[in-house]
């Protein structure tokens, strides 16, 4: 290489200072997005036999059925197609001119509005910049990692209180990364319980297809909450600014109704995501000692439990597409306008990129797994998850409560499709 | 057109003629250059488009923005003077025909 060195720096995060990792065979080799197709490709299989009940109890047998039969299925009881393969989700991610994130009749849009996630650039990149520099690495390293540390010790004090048989999700995880959140946002006139109740509620609207009117009211309910906090945190944080979103937004020329969706889309996506890679890496780790003593013994590797728990179960298991064109993707025909589903946590259990996919291995050679999205819609708090979870979070827990298990007179649950976490994970100490 | 050439630790080297305005990133990612994945398409997010630029082309770069510097601090390769992120380096008529290095282990 020609170059020299240049002063050592340390990533905040996994505390690497680029030390080379094992190499491995280059994975974008067969995708080459935008190239024009020349064969027409087959029409997609129908996967009649796939429900949501046994994807919501446990997707993976599904989607190993589902890659090893073709990349893409059209399926009817989720109305639309379902990408399997990592090649095929990877070329989705990286072109945004023939896979558009700005799908007709989002339920999304309906219960959120029109954020950042649904816009295609150049619209997008105009929410996206709004967001500067709160959720990038320089500032958690400033600023966030300190007050998550506070956090955590609050949260993990009250898990202990709780006393043996608590639920890790529900008595730490969730609290925790609410809180955390709310002071991302900058809801300084709202607690972590409201944090909770608007994420979960507009999600259950984004995921409305049975169309409930109950759900509806709760999700409309929930966003008049969020926009009365806006307009009232804006004026306060122009005179006062701090590091939150709200507080950068308020000196933006950007329209309120963005700022109102952005806002409630980070909500539904900025909690459950760590909550449930905090509950499933802790999970996993626990049901494999040989895994948890490595990680107790080098501190480095609660980074890679970290990124290889988003890996093997994504929290994200499947976003929105719409062609914008007839497009042939892995050699299947799709019409201009079908309505795809990128499912990622199939792609990331893709045997052709990862080796014994389904098995949790934190010593596996590290490959990109594709849990954060790719391409313009790269997860934004991507370090944010990572500091909050795998810095902060997980070293205090296994030194405050060396002897964490979990509680063998009752079951733990892990759970969802969409979005996958664990629902019940009693726990025990002492 | 203005040029990039892309060297790999092989010493295998890609010649590829870009717009004005290109970034190396996605020069590379469109040319299936081998060892630059550019995941976050360009935000300045994930550091997996990591480069060396050759000496004699650093005058004429753009300078590295804080975004850009605190990413290069989480490259999986080793950093050095000579790192930049593919996508924060657009092609100009100043950087016509730029040699640059891609790392030996970035997947
Ligand atoms: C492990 C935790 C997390 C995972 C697995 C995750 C996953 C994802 C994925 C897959 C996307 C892209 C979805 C798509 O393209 O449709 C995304 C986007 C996004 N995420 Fe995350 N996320 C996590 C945590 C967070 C946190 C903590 C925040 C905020 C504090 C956040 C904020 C965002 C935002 C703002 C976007 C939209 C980016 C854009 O459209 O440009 N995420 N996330
Ligand atoms: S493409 Fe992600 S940092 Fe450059």
């Amino acid at each position: 290489m020609s170059a020299t060195n240049a002063p050592a720096a340390t990533c905040p995060f996994s505390g690497d200072t680029g030390t080379p990792a094992p190499s491995s065979e280059n994975l974008r080799d067969s995708v080459v997005p935008g190239l024009p197709q020349t064969s027409a490709g087959v029409e997609a299989p129908v996967a009649d036999w796939v429900t949501i009940p046994d994807l919501y109890a446990d997707p993976f047998p599904i989607y190993q059925r589902m890659r090893s039969e073709s990349p893409v299925h059209w399926v009817p009881a989720v109305n639309r197609y379902m990408v399997t393969s990592y090649a095929a989700c990877h070329e989705i991610e990286q072109d945004e001119d023939r896979f558009s994130a700005d799908e007709k009749n989002s339920l999304m849009k309906r219960s959120m509005g029109h954020s950042m996630l649904r816009k295609d650039n150049p619209e997008h990149q105009v929410d996206r910049d709004s967001y500067g520099s709160t959720l990038r690495p320089g500032t958690i390293k400033k600023h966030w990692n300190e007050i998550f540390a506070a956090n955590n010790e609050k949260y993990l004090g009250e898990l202990l209180a709780k006393g043996p048989g608590a639920d890790f999700v529900w008595d730490y995880a969730a609290p925790y990364t609410a809180e955390n959140l709310r002071l991302i946002c900058g809801f300084h006139n709202a607690t972590q319980e409201d944090l909770q109740r608007w994420s979960q509620t507009m999600i259950d609207g984004t995921g409305n297809y049975a169309d409930d009117p109950d759900v509806w009211d709760k999700s409309a309910a929930s966003s008049a909450e969020v926009d009365a906090a806006i307009d009232e945190m804006l004026p306060l944080l122009a005179k006062n600014p701090d590091n939150s979103l709200l507080s950068g937004l308020a000196s933006l020329p950007i329209p309120l109704e963005a700022i109102r969706a952005n806002l409630k889309m980070t909500i539904g996506g900025g909690l459950n995501e760590p909550r449930d890679v905090l509950a499933t890496t802790v999970w996993a780790l626990l049901n494999h000692s040989d895994q948890l003593e490595a990680v107790k013994k080098n501190p480095k590797l609660h980074a890679t439990a970290f990124e290889e728990s988003v890996r093997w179960v994504a929290p994200i298991g499947m976003y929105p597409r719409e062609t914008t064109q007839d497009v042939v993707l892995e050699g299947v025909s799709l019409p201009q306008g079908s309505r795809l589903g990128v499912v990622l946590g199939a792609a990331n259990r893709d045997p052709e990129v990862f080796e014994d996919p389904e098995a949790f291995n934190i010593f596996r050679p590290k490959k990109p797994h594709l849990g954060f999205g790719g391409g313009v819609h790269f997860c934004a708090g991507t370090w944010i998850a990572r500091a909050q979870v795998a810095q902060i979070a997980m070293p205090a827990l296994f030194e405050r409560i060396p002897d964490l298990r979990l509680d063998p007179s009752a079951v733990s649950v892990d759970a969802g499709w969409v979005f996958r976490g664990m629902t019940k994970m009693p726990v025990t100490w002492g | 057109m203005p040029t990039i050439t892309f060297t790999q630790p092989t010493g295998e080297a890609t010649e590829i003629a870009v717009a004005e305005g290109t970034s190396l990133m996605r020069a590379a990612v469109t040319n299936g250059v081998e060892g630059i994945v550019g995941e976050c398409g360009g935000q300045a997010m994930c550091a997996t488009c990591h480069i060396y630029v050759r000496p004699e082309f650093a005058d004429q770069l753009p300078p590295i923005s804080d975004d850009e510097d605190e990413m290069l601090d989480c490259t999986t390769a080793e950093r050095t003077d000579a790192s930049r992120l593919g996508c924060q380096v657009k092609m100009t008529d100043q950087l016509s025909s730029i040699v640059v290095d891609v790392p030996s282990d970035q997947e």
